[in-house]
């Protein structure tokens, strides 16, 4: 059925009443995470769109926490998998155990078996275990033995990738983290923000503990309303627009840009886009998604999308760099 | 018998009567240096009046290329001018050269004349002469000078002519092939229309829109684009803000730093709002909401009207006496 704009209104306010709990968790969360403020509404993103987020950025900007307590306020299950090069799939998603008692092999589960995974420095494990990880992102449910089994909704993957410590790494496969909805590259806070964690580290009372404030039930259903928010036909070209500009630059008059890219932005880009970009509208508390949500959720879901030749990198082009250009040349419907 | 027909010969008759033979070999000097090259001029002069009917032949000597210390250079042809009906003479030059200093005689040359009209022969030698080869004097008490350079000849415009001439040549056929390259683009000369300022540009478009009712002309999304667009258009070409490809935020954010835009914030807000909403959001504004952003429209381009433009409407409205 088409919408109208009776169904719009509705819709609108159905979205506004039912967006009400991104303040209260993100005011919740704001209890333990200073600063970070955009790295939280990207998880936020993530888990109102089901995409699982790739955060790069140094150690100790608060990834842990955040996911951490996002877990606390949704009351959901938290498990974290420090990621090495000594680690085995069967580490990651469990393994069959034979029970002499009982003379049987039994499941014994793997910490992906949790609501929210922190994948700390997923580029320190071997391939095997990456794509053991992987497969369970795309498929949300595991396999041991004869047994398949089903991944608890909500399902959410924070995967860490250091940029600093790069030997003994093995690099994600560009297949593979084009199945990361956003890649979010975290900075440093800043001096009043980073003020303001000494003092709330060194409290003697300790940490402001974290009270559940969503319902898992709640975001599973303000999912299927992301998915209703409506997103105009010159919204969606605008999309395609802006990812086909980094398959064919030379459409877009950016001839100066065709060298410098390997590959643009695949299908699974353009769907990621608008479904971040009608994540970000139900946020914003909006039935209907604009430019400015297309905008403000490009680079992280297209910097990981864009294949970069020698020539770029040899000129110290950065796959924002060409985002950049293309969101200047693009018209804005 | 032999002698009978010595007698009977009309040459020897006549050479004993009278000289009508006479040869003569003459250098043009007798003193050369050592390979300094001479001319050895021969002539033969026959009487013909001595020797009435008869035709005859005269042979010149022989001289070989190398002989008694001299070598030949260049031998001319044999030379007839200056005969007549009386005498016939008959000029030979011979270049020589001598390598070897000495005096040394050139020998008697002879020159032999045959009658062909009876087959009687005689002949003459030339007097010998001597020519004195000398060597170069050689001052032994002074020390030896090196060899001279080799000497480079002057330039000479001549020399040069046939290039300068080849290449005068081309440049007029480059030169040529030019003009008629460019007669041919030379586009024929249209008067240029008056172009539009962007304000009227833009107002013009306003109010054509409000003229024909634009909201009532069917799907109230593409009236609200192409008043959105009428304004990122006027925007981008009057203040150079890359209007079109901005959002509605950035474009209210970028407007800051133009006072003239920004005392205009409130009313462009209230546009963009309601266009974004009509157009992405498929709200229904009331009819009288659709005039009152195109009324506002206007407003905004007529309060950021360009100082030149205001002038130029002052001017028609009240012209100077």
């Amino acid at each position: 059925m088409e919408n109208t704009s009776y169904d719009i209104r509705q819709l609108n306010e159905k979205i506004h009443q039912a967006s009400s709990f991104v303040d209260l968790l993100q005011m919740e969360l704001g209890k333990a995470i200073v600063g970070q403020k955009y790295m939280v509404e990207r998880l936020l993103i993530g888990l109102l769109a089901q995409g699982h987020v790739l955060l790069e950025g140094v150690p100790g900007l608060a990834k842990t926490l955040s996911i951490k307590s996002l877990s606390q306020s949704i009351n959901a299950k938290f498990s974290r998998i420090q990621f090495t090069p000594d680690l085995l799939p069967a580490d990651v998603v469990g393994t069959m155990i034979y029970n002499q008692q009982k003379n049987e092999f039994v499941v014994r589960r793997g910490p992906i078996f949790a609501n929210f995974i922190l994948a700390d420095e997923i580029n320190r494990a071997p391939a095997k275990v990456q794509s053991a990880l992987l497969e369970a992102m795309q498929e949300r449910q595991i396999t041991i033995g004869d047994t398949t089994f089903k991944l608890e909704e909500p399902f959410l993957v924070l995967a860490t990738q250091n940029p600093i410590e790069q030997e003994g790494t093995y690099t994600l496969p560009e297949a593979q983290v084009d199945r990361f909805m956003l890649k979010v590259v975290i900075g440093y806070p800043t001096k009043e923000e980073e003020r303001l964690i000494i003092r709330q580290n060194l409290n003697p009372e300790g940490m402001t503990p974290i009270r559940p404030v969503v319902d898992p039930n709640d975001i599973l259903a303000a999912r299927k309303l992301v998915r209703e928010v409506y997103m105009d036909e010159k919204i969606e070209r605008y999309i395609l627009d802006v990812v086909f500009a980094t398959r064919n630059p030379e459409e877009y008059k950016l001839q100066k840009l065709k060298p410098l890219i390997a590959y643009g932005g695949s299908p699974r880009a353009s769907i990621n886009l608008a479904l971040a970009s009608k994540a970000y509208a139900f946020m914003k508390r909006r039935g209907y998604v604009i430019p400015e949500d297309v905008r403000n959720v490009c680079f992280d879901v297209m910097r990981h999308r864009i294949g970069l030749t020698y020539e770029a990198e040899a000129e110290n082009v950065t796959s924002e760099n060409i985002l950049s250009e293309i969101l200047n040349a693009v018209e804005v419907p | 018998m032999l002698m009978l027909w010595m007698v009977a010969s009309p040459l020897t008759s006549a050479a004993q009567e009278h000289d009508y033979f006479e040869v003569k070999a003459v250098p043009d000097t007798t003193q050369i240096r050592i390979g300094e090259q001479f001319k050895l001029n021969l002539s033969a002069r026959v009487q013909l009046r001595l020797i009435p009917g008869i035709n005859f032949k005269i042979v010149f000597p022989e001289v070989p290329d190398s002989f008694a210390h001299f070598e030949m250079v260049e031998r001319s042809e044999i030379d007839t001018t200056g005969s007549n009906n009386v005498e016939k003479i008959f000029r030979q030059t011979l270049t020589l050269t001598s390598f070897d200093s000495g005096r040394w005689a050139l020998p008697p040359l002879k020159f032999e004349v045959f009658s062909t009209t009876d087959g009687s022969y005689d002949s003459v030698f030339t007097q010998p002469i001597e020519i004195d080869v000398n060597t170069v004097a050689v001052d032994t008490t002074k020390a030896f000078k090196p060899i001279k350079p080799v000497r480079t000849v002057g330039w000479l415009l001549m020399d040069y002519i046939l290039y300068i001439i080849g290449g005068v040549i081309l440049l007029v056929i480059i030169g040529l092939l030019i003009w008629f390259a460019r007669q041919k683009k030379v586009p024929k000369y249209v008067a240029p229309e008056p172009k539009e300022t962007p304000y009227e540009e833009a107002i013009r478009e306003l109010k054509k829109m409000e003229a024909e009712k634009a909201w009532n002309n069917g799907d109230i999304k593409i009236y609200y684009t192409q008043l959105t667009d009428i304004l990122r258009v006027y925007f981008e070409k009057q203040f150079r803000i890359p209007a079109l490809e901005q959002t509605s935020g950035e474009l209210l954010h970028n407007i800051k730093p133009i006072t003239i835009l920004n005392q205009q914030r409130e009313k462009l807000q209230a546009i963009l709002t309601l266009a974004d909403l009509a157009k992405f959001a498929k709200l229904q504004p009331a009819p009288q909401e659709h005039e009152d952003c195109l009324q506002k429209a206007i407003d905004i381009v007529e309060w950021s009207k360009p100082k030149a433009v205001e002038e130029k409407e002052e001017d028609k409205t009240n012209p100077k006496a």
